[in-house]
């Protein structure tokens, strides 16, 4: 059923809020949970509840408002010390909270389904007692104006509201909740002593993580009032620079003063340098989201996580304020709950076998986020088992993805690099959790996709550490300028790993392909003046760079014919027409208005395929 | 006051007018409808991309946007040539991108009124510059091909820039 609300900006300002509200609940509960006795935090999560609740029913949100109020009465009773939380009720409780949230959902989605609440009520009605199963009943649920309710009170009554008052046809004065937007057949065919079970149930019962996952929004952005102050401070300085740039130029075309011409030139282009780059960092400030925002759902996911596998788990959480851009923010969530359920399921050990192993029964997940220069770090370590090499190498054997042969001209690190093969899982029983068929290509594909890098780190028996490093926007990057026979080239510079200056003797061939012994590996070389079909230019010479790239967990050697430096460049599309270049990621634009092209390193080392 | 203008011109016409743009590859002649050209430019600098269709020369910079230029001659199988301080860039809209076409030289706009339009005659041979052919104008002293450059992609090469990856 479609939602008839006339007044959009009301439903707008509901969603954002609600959505909001649910996105702290989650955590909020969580830690609640830890630490019961902890007054301020009760009467927040009480206070959140309470405000879907009235701007739900001031908005005629039925069912929002049913599941919201019994939350709310048994979240009272907690507050009140009439129940003693335990994780029987942090369950109940979740339940609901996931229940609600789908129902956002479906709003947000503009589309009412008729959902099944009682279930997840009947679960709540045990906790209520007599008088609050009464009140329940019987209390209108509008939300009395003592009780404070921001949202339902702050906003003035709308037409839409009114109109929806006005055309219920029974006493509306003395059953507010009866006002439905929508004809509620069951209630209104009955007097509601009882809250009437729904009878038909056609619809699927919510699955209850989904809709909360869906439920975050980051189309629209709330900012600083600060931040755009400083913002347009930056570009009325910009103007008078451009003002003085003006000047500059008529007064050189009059001739006057040339001899100071040079000196002033030079002042300005490093003002104007100094300007843009503030602006930039503000403007880039604006697109950034605190990680924070993704970890927060964390907390939930490892308590429930933890409760299925029957293990004992601390998560710990540092650095959720540090920031990135909210494009990265929108595709590292996946990945993120990947590892953590990798972590979780065939990190950490069971009480028992911790206990065997001399360590403490509770395992430690610690989730980490951090700036690195120009990239954000996020680690996912845990105090579990580690991973065991022999085992990978043997799985990987045993699945038939590589050969005795292979396995033995491995490193420890190419074997653990194996579990990023699509259909890998080291795990002989597949749980419902972690046996979907999806695993760690996922993560890589993901991450490949924002030209991150993953490293692991593992210690047999101690643990073991996956480090994402990401860039910190996608639309600015960093770059390394380099030359291939007189082409221009940029590589982004997240996923260059490292140069060096290598004699051309040095490279070795391997089955066809050209390798450089680097350290204790093996890398991989490509030609990228024969990858892009570049002339040569330059007769044979004895030298060249290799330029080693990661994506995700692969490595790669370009061999470039000269660096020429590293530049901040802004990312151009080639348009539609030049879309699906392999090894070409877009473009920029350079000092001298020329265009370079940005090599996609992903798209080199051989997309999806590998 | 323009309508009306127009209106009064057209009738006089007899027909439609519209406006052309017409420009000269390997001394014949050509005209695109002038809606389609967003400017004429100079010859740039134009950086190559790899792995492109031959025809595609590279990409230039206009004013801080990253458009593709596609050269005409070797679009059309023609004789390649020097360019030369004649040579223009003419950027179109085609199938919703800015695109840069390199032609040899561009002459005027005209106006024609539709009904100078001739059907294209019966292909001779089959070659792309007949498959995007839209008709002929015949006037006293010139001979103009209308070109349609939408239909200047086969559906391959459609195919190939409506899947953004």
């Amino acid at each position: 059923m479609a939602i008839d609300c006339e007044d959009q900006e009301l439903l707008d300002g509901f969603l954002a809020e609600t959505t909001e509200l649910l996105e702290k609940l989650d955590d909020d509960l969580i830690s609640l949970e830890k630490s019961p006795e902890d007054a301020d935090l009760m009467n927040r999560i009480f206070r959140s509840i309470h405000t879907v609740k009235g701007a739900s029913s001031f908005l005629g949100f039925d069912m929002l408002v049913k599941v919201t109020h019994k939350t709310e009465d048994v979240l009272n009773r907690l507050r009140k010390v009439e129940l003693r939380l335990n994780s029987e009720i942090m369950d109940v409780i979740l339940e609901a909270v996931d229940l609600v949230k789908t129902l956002v959902a479906d709003i947000k989605a503009g589309e009412i389904v008729e959902r099944d609440l009682e279930g997840t009520i009947a679960k709540l009605i045990p906790y209520l007692s007599e008088n609050a199963v009464e009140a329940t009943v019987l209390a209108p649920v509008f939300a009395p104006k003592e009780e404070s309710a921001p949202a339902a009170a702050s906003a003035a009554p709308s037409p839409a509201a009114e109109s929806e008052s006005a055309s219920e046809p029974e006493p509306a004065a003395a059953e507010p909740q009866q006002a439905p937007p929508q004809p509620a057949a069951p209630q209104q065919a009955a007097p509601p002593p009882q809250p009437k079970p729904q009878p038909v149930k056609e619809t699927p019962k919510p699955a209850p993580p989904k809709g909360g996952e869906d439920l975050a929004d980051n189309s629209t952005v709330r900012v600083d009032v600060k931040r755009l102050d400083d913002l347009m401070n930056q570009v009325g300085e910009l103007v008078l620079e451009r003002n003085r740039m003006i000047q500059l130029y008529s007064d050189f075309q009059t001739g006057l003063d040339p001899t100071g011409f040079g000196d002033d030139f030079g002042k300005l282009s490093k003002r104007l340098n100094f300007v843009t780059s503030e602006l930039q960092m503000q403007v880039l400030k604006m697109r950034m989201l605190p990680v924070e925002k993704v970890f927060k759902k964390f907390p939930r996911i490892v308590r429930n996580l933890a409760r299925d596998l029957g293990k004992e788990v601390d998560l710990i959480i540092y650095g959720e304020e540090t920031e990135l851009d909210r494009s990265v923010v929108d595709e590292i969530g996946d990945p993120l709950i990947h590892l953590i359920r990798n972590a979780l399921d065939h990190g950490l050990e069971t009480p028992d076998e911790r206990l065997a192993a001399g360590k403490g029964r509770t395992g430690t997940v610690v989730l980490s986020a951090a700036h690195e220069g120009n990239q954000i770090v996020i680690s996912i370590k845990d105090d579990g088992r580690g991973i065991n090499p022999d085992r990978i190498a043997r799985k990987a054997i045993d699945k038939g993805l590589v050969s005795e042969e292979q396995v033995a001209a491995m490193g420890t690190r190419e074997i653990l690099d194996l579990i990023f093969l699509p259909g890998f899982s080291t795990k002989e029983q597949t749980t419902d959790l972690s046996g979907r068929g999806v695993g760690m290509d996922v993560v890589r594909t993901n991450i490949r996709k924002l030209n991150g890098i993953i490293e692991i780190k593992n210690e047999l028996g101690h643990g073991s550490e996956f480090i994402l490093k990401l860039p910190l926007t996608l639309a600015i990057i960093q770059s390394l300028l380099v030359e291939v026979e007189g082409e221009v080239y940029s590589i982004p510079l997240a996923s260059v790993i490292e140069t060096m200056r290598v004699s051309k003797k040095e490279f070795h061939m391997i089955g066809g392909q050209e390798v450089l012994k680097l350290r204790d590996s093996v890398l991989p070389l490509l030609r990228l003046q024969q990858a892009f079909g570049v002339s040569e230019v330059y007769s044979e010479r004895d030298t060249c760079y290799v330029v080693i790239v990661g994506v995700a967990e692969k490595r790669i050697g370009l061999i470039v014919t000269r660096l020429l430096g590293q530049q901040e460049v802004a990312i151009k599309s080639l348009g539609k027409f030049l879309a699906n270049l392999p090894g070409i990621g877009g473009s920029t634009i350079m000092g001298d208005g020329r265009v370079a092209l940005i090599v996609d390193p992903m798209g080199l080392v051989g997309g999806g395929a590998a | 006051m323009e309508t009306a203008l127009t209106k009064v011109k057209s009738e006089e016409y007899g027909g439609e007018l519209i406006q052309l743009v017409s420009f000269n590859l390997e001394k014949e002649e050509y005209g695109i409808n002038v809606l389609m050209v967003r400017e004429i430019i100079r010859m740039l600098n134009i950086t190559r991309v790899p792995n492109t269709p031959h025809y595609v020369e590279g990409v230039i910079n206009l004013r801080g946007k990253v458009i593709p230029i596609i050269n005409l001659r070797k679009k059309f199988d023609l004789m390649e040539n020097d360019y030369d301080k004649r040579t223009r860039i003419m950027v179109m809209e085609v199938v919703g991108e800015l695109m840069g076409f390199i032609v040899d030289e561009v002459s005027e706009v005209i106006r024609i009124s539709e009904k100078e339009i001739q059907p294209p005659p019966p292909v001779v041979s089959s070659g792309i510059e007949q498959e995007c052919m839209a008709g002929v104008i015949n006037q006293a002293n010139r001979l103009l091909v209308l070109l349609d450059l939408e239909k200047m992609f086969t559906a391959d090469e459609r195919r190939l820039f409506t899947n953004v990856g």
